[in-house]
């Protein structure tokens, strides 16, 4: 066996959640399709996972405590890692929320409405993400 | 006559029978000469006439002679012969020969004596007859030497009459003269320049109890008691000696005199003669100090005037009230032409005094020393001479320049209290302590009320009569004197209809501080109380969407792990059958439990997801289409009144059809309920700004209009619903910029509901296209 013929482990995805039991349910729903996760609790610390790794693709809750929010991750992604720019899921617990609606309708971000079905996360990460 | 015959005067003289023995003829010339001496002497005319008539006797031989004396009406005979007349009736004739005018020498016959008598004439320088010459002869014709003689004889005598009557005229007048000095009140004191006194008069002798012939020859200083004018001279009264006359005034203790002094120079010394007239003024003075006390002493200006304005004398108070220094500045020529403003304010006041001649209570504006206006009301009366030119005013001035500054201050206060009253949007009015309506402002009648209906009535009757009893109290409150504030009862408008008002009623005390009028305040405040309710609910509402959306986030995340791990469970095929259906109750339960967070999700919403323009008629038919077939099969009726050519509303047509079919099916269920023939009547409308749905049903009405939109507040049983139906149109309604109301029908069964939507407006539409284009 060579190196190569060693599947290359496929790239991680981000989940920034802030709530710990999304993000265990999210994690434990990705893990058993074969997807690589990575967890970070809040936009900050997710910008930082963004900085030093590259990712398949990111699932983002949008109404997070901190300085840095959903709609400002969309908005780092756009422009610092713009190949990525289509690579992103975001969960809302509030879609009545206006400047919600205003970021879901202006960008076209695929988007989950908590509280959300296990089959209804992975159809929409292996269309937006591809399969693991 | 009755013994009269003409007798030649012409006859020769023939001699006559009696002579004086020893006497030589007569010597005519020496005779006169005597008769002039006698009559120069003589002082007695009664005398005189009897020695007169002798002499006439002697010298022309008669018998008899008399002289005749008219005094007025009678004659007096002087004669010292008492043989003629010898009886009455002789002296009659005798006074009426006398009385007689003629021209000359009359001879008559005396019959019984066979004598003959003559008469001659008297007459005075001036013509007057003033007696007559009268003898007795023998013989009856007289010589031309004696008629000469005769009227020589008759001139004389009319000298001497003449003489020593002047002279009598003269004593009498000069006793007379003495009379009328002693006559004279005034003390009189003549003294020659020795000071002694030469006469006084009898009232000054009588003031100092002695007769007045006692004081001459008195020293005049022994008069000094009486008054003295201070001066060194001997005499008390005198100042200045040289000059002719003298006049002022002398005092003594209590009395005060006007000394008049003329002095008499005679042709030497010793006849120079000073007189003394002293006029008692005593209280003609104290009526003169008195009234210039008076004058100058009252707070009223008083002021004497020449007929053009130009003052002549004006007392301090006006002084002051000009603003002069002296009474001398104020009475110099040019300050009349500075005391009026205009020059024809002062030829009207003028032209006033000569019309009417006296003018009251006047009004005139001055000009004050200072420039300042001073405000006056005058009395004026114009003194005028004997033809009726006004030759002074005079006149009584009072400053009103307070009174007229509070008038007008006055004025302006109750102008800006009128103004209030008649611009204020409030309606006010005055009720007396039994509730009868006096006064109403400007407003009232603004509003409709007729003056007839308010004036004289009670103001309790506009009262909605359950409101009566809190409005009959609040008076009772206020007549005792206690302010009441903001009381809130309906009461009857001008039109009939009822309207919300707030009153306040406050007491209006008199003079005795006693409670004798109410002011009411009334505004209508049923506008303003609706939408006072509009914004509670309102804001209740938002507080409750608030919190709803609050919780349905911090729900939605364990809900998110509840169902994510129930599904992660349920794909675990080692799970035992039996907790697989327990897993899929929890998961039935989770998406039920997402359904009502949805829900209240949808009531918190606060714009709608869709902003286009939506034909509300149209989503109504579709609405009510949804529900046909349950609505035809338990026999409601639908009755739609659309109005054609609605305007659209920009929003969301999803959400605005779960709005209309939300009230629709609670109206449904409301009928169902009552088990009346249904009967649902829609309605749109364009009302204002808004288009407006009303849906009126005939079912059983809503227990709390007020509460109906509450979230969870339902009167439906358990498991009919949530109770956020009617929450979730509330919702979506407020995104859509609109509101919706409910209230029970008045007079029948069953509940409107109104929705009132905003009309689109060319700007609002515009503004949604280019949202949509983003």
């Amino acid at each position: 066996m060579t190196a190569t013929a060693m599947p290359r482990p496929a790239a991680a995805i981000l989940v920034i959640e802030d709530e710990p039991s999304v993000s265990a349910f999210v994690r434990a729903a990705l893990e058993r399709r074969g997807y690589r996760v990575v967890q970070a609790s809040s936009g900050a610390a997710g910008l930082q996972q963004l900085e030093a790794g590259s990712f398949a693709g990111v699932i983002s809750d949008i109404r997070m405590p901190g300085n840095i929010n959903g709609a400002d991750v969309h908005e780092w992604i756009r422009k610092n890692r713009p190949q990525m720019a289509n690579r992103i899921i975001l969960i809302s617990g509030d879609t009545a929320n206006s400047e919600t609606q205003h970021l879901l309708a202006s960008s076209q971000t695929p988007c989950l409405e908590k509280p959300f079905r296990v089959q209804k996360l992975i159809s929409m990460v292996e269309k937006t993400f591809g399969k693991p | 006559m009755r013994e009269r015959k003409s007798v030649s005067a012409r006859r020769p003289a023939a001699a006559s029978g009696r002579k004086t023995p020893g006497r030589p003829k007569h010597d005519y010339s020496k005779e006169l000469m005597e008769l002039v001496v006698e009559a120069a002497n003589s002082r007695v005319l009664p005398e005189f006439l009897r020695g007169f008539a002798e002499r006439t006797a002697e010298m022309l031989d008669a018998e008899w002679a008399g002289v005749g004396e008219i005094v007025g009406s009678r004659v007096e005979i002087y004669t010292r012969r008492p043989e003629y007349p010898a009886n009455e009736k002789e002296r009659e004739w005798l006074a009426q020969g006398l009385r007689q005018r003629r021209p000359g020498l009359e001879v008559l016959p005396l019959k019984r004596t066979g004598q003959h008598i003559a008469f001659y004439p008297i007459y005075a320088s001036d013509g007057e007859l003033m007696g007559t010459l009268c003898m007795v002869r023998k013989a009856a014709g007289f010589s031309r030497a004696e008629e000469k003689l005769l009227a020589a004889l008759a001139s004389h005598a009319a000298l001497s009459m003449e003489k020593v009557r002047r002279f009598s005229q003269l004593e009498r007048s000069k006793k007379q003269w003495v009379e009328d000095i002693d006559a004279i009140s005034d003390y009189i004191a003549v003294h020659d320049q020795a000071w002694k006194i030469v006469r006084t008069n009898r009232s000054l002798a009588t003031e100092l109890g002695i007769p007045p012939a006692a004081l001459v020859g008195e020293p005049i200083s022994s008069l000094r008691h009486i008054a003295e004018t201070g001066s060194a001279l001997p005499c008390p009264f005198c100042r200045d000696t040289r000059e002719a006359r003298e006049e002022y005034i002398a005092t003594s203790a209590g009395r005060t005199f006007l000394v008049s002094t003329s002095r008499t120079r005679g042709a030497n010394e010793e006849e120079s003669r000073t007189i003394h007239v002293l006029k008692d003024i005593t209280d003609r003075r104290e009526a003169e100090r008195r009234y210039r006390e008076l004058f100058d002493s009252i707070q009223e200006g008083l002021f004497f005037a020449t007929p053009e304005g130009q003052f002549l004398d004006v007392n301090d108070a006006l002084v002051r009230m000009l603003g002069y220094e002296s009474a001398e500045e104020l009475l110099r020529a040019d300050v009349s032409a500075h005391l009026y403003p205009t020059p024809a304010a002062k030829a009207r006041l003028v032209n006033a005094i000569a019309e009417r001649g006296a003018l009251r209570n006047y009004e005139e504006t001055l000009r004050k020393k200072d420039g300042g206006l001073l405000h006056t009301m005058q009395n004026i009366s114009a003194v005028r001479d004997a033809l009726g030119h006004v030759v002074q005013i005079r006149g009584l001035m009072l400053d009103v320049t307070e009174q007229k500054m509070f008038q007008s201050q006055l004025q302006r206060e109750r102008d800006f209290n009128q103004k209030i009253l008649n611009t204020t949007q409030s309606m006010i009015l005055v009720l007396d302590t039994a509730g009868l309506i006096s006064y109403a402002n400007r407003r009232c009648y603004e509003a409709g009320y007729r003056r007839d209906e308010l004036i004289g009535h009670r103001l309790v009757e506009w009262v909605e009569s359950s409101h009566q009893k809190d409005f009959e109290s609040a008076l009772q409150t206020t007549a005792h004197g206690q302010q009441v504030d903001n009381l809130e009862l309906r009461a009857r408008r001008a039109d009939g209809s009822l309207g919300h008002f707030s009153i306040s009623l406050s007491p209006m005390r008199d003079e005795a501080n006693q409670v004798n009028n109410v002011v009411v305040v009334m505004t209508d405040i049923t506008d303003a109380a609706l939408l006072q309710a509009k914004l509670a609910h309102a804001e209740k509402m938002a507080t409750i969407g608030r919190l709803v959306s609050g919780v349905a986030h911090e729900v939605n995340n364990p809900l998110a792990a509840i169902l994510g791990f129930t599904d992660l469970l349920l794909e675990n095929p080692e799970i035992p059958s039996a907790a697989r259906e327990d897993l899929q109750i929890i998961l039935q339960e989770t998406q039920r439990t997402k359904e009502i967070v949805q829900d209240l999700l949808s009531f918190a919403r606060q714009r709608p997801t869709q902003k286009e323009p939506v034909n509300v008629n149209a989503v109504l038919r579709q609405t009510i289409k949804l529900r046909s077939y349950d609505f035809s099969s338990h026999g409601v009726e639908v009755s739609e009144e659309f109005e054609a050519n609605l305007s659209p509303t920009l929003g969301d047509a999803q959400q605005l059809q779960q709005v209309f079919l939300n009230i629709l099916n609670n109206a449904y269920d409301a009928i169902q309920e009552s088990g009346n023939h249904g009967r649902i009547r829609i309605r749109t409308r364009r009302a204002e700004d808004d288009i407006e749905v009303a849906f009126m049903d005939n079912g059983t009405g809503v227990v709390d209009p007020e509460r109906i939109f509450d979230p969870f507040f339902t009167t439906k049983q358990a498991g009919k619903g949530t109770g956020l139906g009617l929450s979730i149109c509330y919702g979506i309604v407020r995104a859509h910029g609109g509101e919706v109301l409910c209230w029970n029908n008045e007079g029948e069964s069953g509940s409107t509901f109104v929705v009132r939507l905003p009309a689109a407006t060319e700007t609002s539409l515009a503004a949604a296209v280019k949202e949509a284009g983003r």
